[in-house]
């Protein structure tokens, strides 16, 4: 018998461009989804809170080059919400595991925006497990004078604008909300995001545990990100050891959408330089 | 028994704010620049006379509720306005309705306020429990996901405290309490009259069912109210529960005055100020990611899209009044509107009727109190015309004699231990009388030298 007991599973609606079907990894009972392809060093990447489901150019750059594995966490995607479920530990635990079993020893970890935080959060339990680490405009630090806008309180419509400095880029990816499925996939996303981060939405330890690292790092922020502040990456980048910043112009806080050529260049040259 | 129970139901808005048209939304994000406490402190003290003034008009019962950053309802602490209300009032039940449980570190909190209250009014409360509405989650650490979880928890926490004799220990999953031991407990045996606000949802329907408890609705139109309450009859039959008609509560607004005309020219800015001002809450801040279980999300944006349910803020005067969520006009009309609108959906009991709606001035509140009071109550009533809380045995004695013949004096097993010549335990009654202390006395020499 699975102690997986899962919340509300209801059928994924599928998104009508980029979606291609999943594997599935059972850890601890749970059937994790992930996507994967490529050939060469392996880098995992942690994905932010929403775009699910979708084999996006980004990640088709990235597997030209490279192993290039693309899970969907508790919640996300394809990948049920088991109702024990709680923290950013809970996670680090499961990708431990979920890259013991996919035969993955030690990786080059990327992770966007809530899953830059979960990468940071792996990165300060694992640090020998890491060949690098890049964090794509992410969250999870204390900016003390400025906590940025809460997302939890954007109306749809502005949540999307703030995301995208491309806004061509926007309407390419705007999720089908006329699809009554993927309403509902979002706010059970959403809500999945809010077990994690509704209060607080940082971690103190990071700063500290983060220490531990000894591979190369890189910060990746936006020209100009109006959902989350600029100030982050240029905190972590001052955290993190070894790293350095890259902002990618032209970009908003969803530079995998927006710029990905230039973004899986600098990806691929922080590999390159780490393997 | 009465036909129907009557109560008088207070939100305390705060409604010296800008027109609805000039702000995306009256809670979480309007400021509270827009609060002046100076203008507040006069609405505070009209509001609790209003309350005060409804146990002599007649109602039987008086509610108010918890709700955060909004004007909608001022009360972050319900139990507050009901001390007051217990200070002032003698016989009228009292209806928190509901503290929001899941949203406070420490549920006990509660638990120990409630258990104050019902001692100090001689067991006149009853208690709501709900777990706020999803704005109050952003005032706070709590994730709405957890919010059902930690509303259940905190449910039995609370029965637990007030039913069982401590200390134990609880060991859940959202609350741990080494030593729960609460003192006072709850004057009402088992606990005070359990009432769980509710939207219609199979969830809360299926616990208030389980639990016996009094279900109420809140603002809804008629056609909702009946669905939610046929479902609890439906759940009850199930369980082989022979539900009273007094666990039924509907939420109906309603304005009397002489005539239809003069009734709708004086409640309709004030109660549409209720809705389409005081409820103007955009969906995300409404239902905040967890809120609500995916599945209820599902149905809920369901009934959305059909057009079967519109948000509250978007309702106009017509369709309030249409749809009854409201309902305005002379004695005559407000009787027998009311009497079809109990009879339709079962109710036992109504609230927020003869009630005080958005910025209706004090007078304007009193004298729909009094008119309904007069002109429509009785219509509900035995001959005598008594609230039935007036008819039954009061779960205090009301006098110092009565409760001296009822329950005599203090158990001579309530002793002090007083040090001296022996160590004697004497009684409190009779502590100061020369043959019980003077036993105690020691005499100079044995006396211990002073420690300074």
């Amino acid at each position: 018998m699975s102690y997986i007991d899962v919340v509300d599973k209801v059928d994924v609606p599928k998104p009508a461009r980029f979606y291609t079907p999943p594997h599935f990894e059972t850890v601890s009972g749970l059937p994790i989804a992930y996507r994967r392809q490529g050939q060469g060093e392996a880098v995992v990447l942690m994905h932010g809170a929403g775009f699910t489901r979708m084999w996006i150019p980004l990640y088709q750059m990235m597997a030209e080059r490279c192993d290039f594995i693309a899970p969907e966490q508790p919640g996300f995607g394809e990948t049920p919400m088991p109702t024990w479920f709680r923290s950013f530990d809970d996670l680090t635990l499961l990708y431990d595991q979920l890259f013991d079993q996919l035969g993955l020893d030690r990786i080059h970890l990327i992770g966007f925006s809530m899953g830059g935080w979960a990468a940071a959060e792996f990165a300060s339990f694992y640090p020998r497990r890491l060949k690098s680490l890049a964090l794509i405009t992410p969250v999870g630090l204390r900016l003390p004078d400025n906590p940025g806008v809460d997302i939890f309180q954007l109306p749809p419509a502005e949540l999307m604008d703030r995301l995208f400095q491309d806004k061509s880029v926007m309407m390419e990816f705007l999720p089908d909300v006329a699809n009554f499925d993927e309403g509902i996939q979002l706010y059970a996303e959403f809500a999945a995001a809010a077990r994690l981060m509704w209060a607080p939405r940082y971690n103190l330890a990071l700063e500290r545990r983060l220490q531990r690292l000894r591979c190369p790092t890189l910060v990746v922020g936006a020209e100009q990100d109006r959902l989350v502040p600029n100030e982050m990456s240029d905190r972590y980048a001052e955290v993190l050891p070894n790293s350095r910043l890259v902002r990618i112009p032209g970009t908003g806080h969803e530079p995998c959408l927006e710029r990905p050529r230039p973004l899986a260049d600098a990806l691929l040259g922080l590999i390159e330089e780490a393997k | 028994m009465n036909k129907l129970r009557f109560y008088f139901f207070h939100l305390m808005p705060y409604p010296h704010i800008p027109p609805s048209t000039e702000f995306p939304s009256t809670w979480v994000s309007l400021s509270n620049k827009h609060y002046d406490p100076q203008r507040g402190r006069v609405l505070y003290n009209e509001y609790i006379d209003q309350l005060v003034a409804a146990e002599k008009y007649g109602f039987d019962g008086v509610g108010v509720n918890e709700h955060h950053a909004n004007f909608y309802g001022t009360m972050p602490s319900p139990n507050i306005i009901a001390a007051m209300l217990v200070q002032r009032t003698s016989h009228i039940p009292i209806g928190v309705i509901g503290n929001a449980i899941p949203l406070h570190g420490n549920p006990l909190r509660v638990a120990e306020e409630i258990a104050m209250l019902d001692v100090i009014s001689g067991g006149r409360m009853i208690s709501g429990f709900v777990r706020g509405i999803g704005c109050e989650y952003f005032n706070n650490g709590v994730t709405p996901a957890d919010s059902v979880e930690r509303f259940n928890e905190a449910h039995d926490l609370i029965i637990k405290a007030w039913t069982d004799d401590g200390p134990f220990t609880w060991q859940g999953d959202h609350f741990y309490v080494p030593n729960v031991n609460i003192i006072p407990k709850p004057l009402q045996q088992p606990h005070p009259p359990i009432w769980i606000p509710g939207q219609g949802s199979l969830e809360t329907l299926q616990f208030v069912a389980r639990h016996h408890y009094t279900y109420m609705m809140v603002f809804s139109p008629l056609w909702f109210t009946r669905m939610a309450f046929d479902g609890l009859r439906e759940e009850c039959k199930r369980i082989g529960y022979d539900a009273p008609k007094s666990m039924f509560n509907a939420c109906v607004q309603t304005y009397v005055a002489e005539t239809d005309e003069q009734a709708h020219r004086e409640a309709k800015a004030h109660l549409s100020w209720v809705f389409n001002t005081g409820l103007k809450i955009p969906d995300q801040l409404f239902f905040p990611p967890g809120y609500m279980s995916t599945k209820s999300f599902r149905n809920f944006v369901g009934l959305l899209q059909k057009g079967k349910v519109k948000p509250q803020a978007q309702l106009s005067y017509d369709e309030l009044i249409r749809d009854r969520y409201i309902i305005v006009g002379s004695p005559e009309t407000v009787k027998n509107q009311l009497g079809e609108y109990c009879d339709e959906v079962g109710a036992g009991g109504v609230l927020a009727v003869g009630s005080s709606f958005g910025p209706m001035p004090n007078w304007m509140v009193m004298k729909n109190m009094q008119i309904f009071a007069e002109e429509v109550m009785p219509a509900f009533r035995e001959a005598d015309g008594k609230p039935d809380h007036l008819r039954l045995e009061p779960p205090a004695p009301a006098t110092h004699a009565e409760f001296a013949a009822r329950f005599g004096r203090p158990p001579e097993t309530a002793r002090s231990l007083v040090t001296g010549g022996g160590n004697e335990l004497v009684e409190h009654r009779l502590a100061h009388l020369p043959e019980v202390i003077d036993k105690t006395m020691s005499d100079s020499e044995e006396r211990p030298a002073s420690a300074g």
